[in-house]
């Protein structure tokens, strides 16, 4: 590749930056909106619709993170499958979302669990004092349903790509030449030799929730004695920077694509 | 004289590269030829042409026909896994599965057969057959439970090809075969497609001119992906009609 041809890479990457940058900025401004909202609104509710025994309480988490997990990590393993061995790396469709993983699992647990209070305080706002057990637990619900989006499928994507890619090029390679069909090639060969790496990867996944999920659980608390004074600008601040830092690496790293590595 | 492969105006291109331009080949049935030609004319991307292999890198185009066995292979009835079973391919570096012998030598006839369609001595039997063939029988018949990745480097690349021929493929395509052995394992490598020729088609790349030379009855010369020039060996190298030919085949470059 020569000189002139690298420059449309250049165009294309700086495009897609500004793109990400303008709906990431949007989405910053609406929820630093409704946090500045329910923040103020919500201080006085109490948690009082939760029993204070500890077995039950652990054990509704548990019910709830488990087989959300468990879903959360199996969807990731399906997108990394059909990210690694059916789309071509080339592909922008895989591009876009390698950066977005990546840009997603760069992001500390403690800001994801940060969010999640967020969330869970917005949500539940709505119904303020008169809120029952039923809307406490649906706030619950979907809050942890959209940490585990954001949070625990990327790392479980990530994961399941980086152990499909541990299996060499070799072994496809024959296998394939030996007129092996692509099921083939990955139930008799790449799942065997990847699964490991894919176990981990899902524990990875799932630590990521429950460190989140500790940080909740702090910050509940400390809610209750200090009620969150002074913490959505302090929030915002930091979630910005780490927000733009992490876009960056990301960029940097997925979308920009050596010239001399597209080709064989 | 049949041909097993023919393309009429082959060209490929890797993006907007173009890889191979207009190529015309006819390769003859039941011979050895060989390819030769500076990095990066193209050899290999012909060779992989053959079996579609090369496809899988994604942003390739192909353009002409190439027909194998008289079959044009870009026709949509084709099936991969039956060309790729009529056309084996062995690999620049030995690449036997991390498994046993006898599962590497079974494993490209499970994956064309339902689930166990073969009794136990007939599975033997063509372990027997397949390893007999390429002399390895007698070093490897008390190791069959051996992983092949533990195998000598040059029992790897024979252990290659004798998982090809359970499959009875009708075309063996080679890149660079011997390029990982040391000079006693390139003679053994030779000696057995010497044997093999009779039975299957051979189309080896090859860097090396001397095996060139020694092995195969025509020879082709690429050029910055144009097939320059396709003759018998001995013209090739003796009274290269081609200029380029001739500085390559007297090492004035490449």
């Amino acid at each position: 590749m020569n000189a002139l041809t690298t420059r449309p890479e250049l165009r294309k990457k700086i495009v897609l930056l500004s793109i990400t940058v303008i709906i990431e900025g949007v989405a910053f401004i609406f929820f630093w909106s409704v946090l500045r909202k329910t923040a103020a609104t919500h201080m006085q509710a109490s948690s009082a619709s939760r029993t204070s025994d500890a077995l039950p309480n652990l054990l509704s988490d548990l019910n709830l993170i488990l087989p959300m997990s468990l879903l959360a990590i199996l969807l990731g393993i399906v997108c990394a499958f059909y990210l690694e061995e059916w789309l071509s790396s080339t592909s922008w469709i895989r591009r876009f979302i390698e950066s977005q993983v990546a840009f997603l699992t760069g992001i500390p647990s403690l800001l994801y669990g940060l969010l999640a209070v967020i969330i869970f305080f917005g949500y539940a706002g709505v119904f303020k004092a008169t809120r029952t057990t039923f809307q406490h637990n649906t706030a619950l619900f979907y809050t942890e349903m959209l940490i585990f989006i954001l949070m625990v499928i990327p790392v479980a994507i990530k994961a399941t790509q980086e152990a499909l890619r541990s299996v060499e090029t070799p072994i496809r390679e024959s296998t394939y030449a030996l007129g092996a069909n692509r099921w083939q090639v990955l139930t008799q060969q790449v799942i065997p030799r990847a699964f490991p790496q894919m176990l981990a990867g899902g524990c990875r996944a799932m630590s990521q929730a429950f460190a989140a999920a500790a940080l909740l659980t702090g910050i509940h608390i400390w809610s209750h004695t200090t009620g969150l004074r002074g913490l959505p600008d302090r929030f915002m601040l930091f979630l910005g920077g780490a927000l733009l830092l992490s876009n960056a690496s990301s960029f940097l790293t997925e979308i920009y694509v050596p010239a001399s590595t597209q080709q064989n | 004289m049949n041909y097993s492969i023919e393309t009429e105006n082959l060209s490929l291109w890797y993006g907007d590269f173009q890889a191979l331009i207009d190529v015309n080949s006819k390769i003859p049935d039941g011979q050895i030829t060989s390819l030769i030609g500076p990095s990066g004319c193209g050899k290999t991307t012909l060779l992989r042409c053959f079996n579609r292999v090369n496809e899988r890198y994604g942003n390739v185009t192909t353009k002409g026909k190439i027909e194998v066995l008289g079959k044009n292979i870009y026709d949509a009835d084709v099936s991969l896994p039956e060309l790729r079973k009529a056309v084996g391919m062995v690999f620049q570096r030995p690449n036997p599965l991390p498994i046993s012998v006898y599962e590497n030598v079974l494993f490209g006839l499970r994956i064309h057969s339902p689930i166990r369609s073969m009794t136990r001595t007939e599975s033997d039997q063509i372990v027997e057959e397949a390893l007999t063939s390429v002399f390895l029988w007698e070093d490897l018949k008390d190791n069959l439970k051996m992983r092949a990745t533990s195998l000598q480097l040059e029992q790897q690349q024979k252990l290659c090809i004798a998982r090809l021929l359970p499959l009875k493929p009708k075309i063996i395509l080679m890149d660079e075969p011997c390029s990982a052995l040391d000079a006693k394992g390139t003679g053994a490598v030779e000696e057995l497609m010497e044997i093999l020729a009779g039975t299957y088609t051979f189309l080896i790349v090859t860097h090396n001119m001397a095996q060139a030379r020694r092995v195969s009855k025509e020879c082709i010369f690429m050029f910055l992906g144009e097939l320059i020039e396709h003759r018998e060996t001995q013209a090739l190298f003796e009274t290269p009609e081609h200029s380029k030919t001739a500085d390559y085949v007297q090492m004035r470059y490449g």
